[in-house]
């Protein structure tokens, strides 16, 4: 009854009309961006952080939570057409997406990912809101030894389940944290690595990094691919109807991965990328006809599509009711947030419940928004990918320069954001993942505070950390994470064979 | 022994590591604090050169680099160069020109041939950006240099 009424009270926030405006606009912008080969819900939502400037909180998270949920809606738009997912997390979309699209059907498949983002992204609506009060409940005794834990965990998460190198990862990881030591150090003021420039004090603002390491860097890569059309010629996507059997058919997996991408989306680390590839995986597992699978099989499409924007729901419990983001683009949200002065964690049920009810208010309302742009109206929308790449990357670059000149007046910070762009652009060519960057980055402040609260509450005795059985077992737990890929390596070796066939297909 | 990119780049970080940490032992000491200012960079230092001696180490198969063409090469450093002109530009020559000129100036240089739409897309995103940040964001944009200062002499006076 309780959630009720506080859902009918974040109804009413969300019900005015410049909110609905605003999840309309960050929905649309979201799917638009998202659509497009390259640029990720990273540089969604940084790009459009400007607009939030001087919004009030809830607005500015409603907004900001439409874009991001909106980027891995419209991702799949182009995995499906295009075989370029316009998001990692809708590469598992393309494995049976594109090639239901090759037959002619590419209407049916957008349809059908249309529908399974829609039904898992409302079913998670639903589980956040019954879990998240749940945790601040919980999270409401913890310390701060509990709270630097739990950021550990956070890190060693996102460094051991990201592609590749783990101990590239945890560079990434570490050099975030070394850019956020830079700036007046919050307890003692004493100077840190500003090498006596003014510009430098504050730290280097959030939105600069995210900008340069993940949308400069993004157009970067689009400058060597812009000879390639995004689309040949005038296709139509052909029929959008669902037979009734086919309704029936991706039910069973809509059910099953909106509560696996739910899960996977809280824990830290995981988010759509993994979740969307752990479900098509388990989808062909159980199903009676695995071979199908690659060559157009609906259940292959429903899987993922559900499971992605499960997770991406998911990813806000952490994040609102710990204040703790567990990937890259919810610690672009976490910074975003922050800009416009609210602090999430278990306490920001009580103090800001407009924000706390009103996002998850407004999710029901985003996905309704994103079922109508995304079924009847993506003829259109898909028009987008006409754009030529040379216009879009000029647009790109002009938005990031003007993004980050609204927040500081300063062209010192637009130096700052080229240098990002080039080492995020470096960062790829080497291929170090930029994800745990951003996230180290957001969390190093926070965390450095933690660890030395923590320690001059115990006047300077290390034992405080092993007091609570909270902060021990996610300590164990965290060192436990890294020890993952080295399992996960044994595992391939043995059936290596079958694995590859399995993300190739 | 360096042929591989991952150990060259371990050099490099390496080398950063330590001149990170000499800064770090730099930091002036603040007496009043149990756990000082330097502590967390310097324990950052000694992880970042652990982890990369340990990508040293770790990296010999790997495939080799992904090679850009010249032409690609001179069109990313051209592109590099026109943001670092714009900036040099942005707040003396004003938003609505900088912009503009930059817009057209890079469609180009990455391609696109159709002038009318270079021009018109240009001009429209710029004043449509410029008008929007101004009035329904109210960030204001720089104006043109020698506009602003004749605006702030007669604000003076």
């Amino acid at each position: 009854m309780e959630t009720l009424n506080n859902m009918l009270y974040g109804f009413q926030v969300v019900l005015t009309f410049q909110n609905i405006l605003f999840v309309f606009i960050g929905v649309l912008a979201g799917t638009l961006i998202g659509m497009l080969p390259g640029l990720g819900p990273i540089s969604a939502i940084a790009i459009m952080i400007p607009l939030s400037y001087g919004m009030d909180p809830a607005s500015a998270l409603i907004l900001m939570a439409g874009v991001y949920y909106g980027a891995v809606f419209g991702g799949s738009t182009s995995s499906i057409l295009l075989n370029a997912p316009g998001i990692s997390g809708t590469v598992a979309t393309s494995f049976d997406g594109y090639p239901l699209a090759k037959q002619g059907k590419a209407g049916k498949a957008l349809a059908i990912a249309a529908i399974c983002s829609f039904a898992g992204g409302t079913i998670s609506v639903v589980a956040l809101m019954l879990v998240a009060p749940i945790m601040a409940d919980f999270a409401v005794s913890f310390g701060p030894t509990e709270y630097f834990a739990l950021m550990l965990l956070g890190l060693t998460a996102i460094a051991s389940l990201s592609e590749g190198s783990t101990t590239k990862a945890l560079i990434s990881a570490t050099f975030g944290l070394i850019i956020a030591t830079i700036g007046i150090d919050q307890q003692t003021g004493t100077q840190r690595f500003t090498f006596g420039n003014p510009n430098l004090l504050e730290g280097i603002d959030f939105l600069i990094i995210a900008l340069g390491l993940f949308a400069l860097a993004e157009v970067c890569s689009l400058i060597l691919t812009r000879k390639k059309k995004m689309f040949e010629g005038d296709q139509s996507v052909g029929s959008l109807k669902i037979t009734r059997s086919e309704a029936k058919e991706i039910s069973g997996p809509i059910a099953r991965h909106s509560v696996l991408g739910f899960i996977l989306g809280v824990l830290p680390g995981a988010g759509a990328t993994i979740a969307s590839f752990m479900s098509y995986l388990s989808e062909k597992k159980i199903s009676k006809d695995p071979s199908s699978f690659g060559k157009g099989n609906i259940k292959g499409l429903a899987a993922p599509e559900t499971s992605n924007n499960a997770a991406t729901s998911g990813a806000f419990v952490p994040l609102l009711t710990l204040g703790i983001p567990g990937s890259g683009t919810t610690a672009v949200l976490l910074g975003a947030l922050l800009v416009v002065g609210v602090q999430p964690g278990p306490l920001m049920l009580t103090d800001h419940p407009d924000v706390f009810w009103g996002v998850i208010a407004s999710m029901y309302l985003g996905n309704v928004f994103l079922l109508i742009l995304n079924l009847p109206l993506i003829p259109f929308i898909a028009k987008i990918l006409y754009i030529p790449k040379a216009l879009l990357i000029s647009l790109v670059i002009v938005f990031c320069m003007i993004g980050v000149y609204g927040v500081s007046f300063s062209t010192f910070d637009l130096y700052l954001l080229l240098g990002f762009g080039v080492l995020g652009y470096l960062m790829r060519m080497f291929s170090f993942p930029a994800a745990p960057l951003i996230l180290a980055f957001i969390l190093g402040g926070m965390m450095e505070q933690s660890f030395r609260q923590a320690l001059t509450i115990s006047n300077g005795n290390y034992g405080v950390f092993s007091e609570s059985p909270v902060t021990v077992s996610l300590l164990v737990i965290s060192l436990f994470s890294l020890t993952f890929p080295i399992l996960k390596g044994k595992l391939s070796k043995k059936g290596n064979l079958n694995n590859n066939n399995d993300l190739s297909a | 022994m360096l042929k591989s990119i991952d150990r060259k780049v371990s050099i490099v970080l390496f080398v950063f590591a330590i001149i990170y940490l000499i800064a770090s032992y730099r930091l002036p000491a603040f007496s009043y604090s149990i756990v000082d200012a330097d502590a967390l960079p310097k324990g950052l230092g000694v992880l970042l050169a652990i982890l990369s001696v340990l990508l040293f180490f770790q990296s010999p198969h790997e495939k080799p680099a992904f090679k850009l063409k010249k032409e690609e090469v001179a069109i990313l450093l051209s592109v590099f160069g026109l943001i670092l002109g714009y900036i040099l530009l942005f707040e003396f020559l004003g938003f609505l020109l900088t912009t503009i000129i930059f817009l057209i100036v890079t469609s180009r240089i990455l391609g696109y041939t159709n002038w009318k739409s270079i021009i018109s897309v240009s001009l429209g995103f710029t004043v449509v950006l410029y008008f929007s940040f101004n009035y329904l964001l109210q960030i204001y944009l720089p104006q043109e240099y020698c506009h602003s200062r004749k605006e702030g002499l007669a604000w003076k006076h």
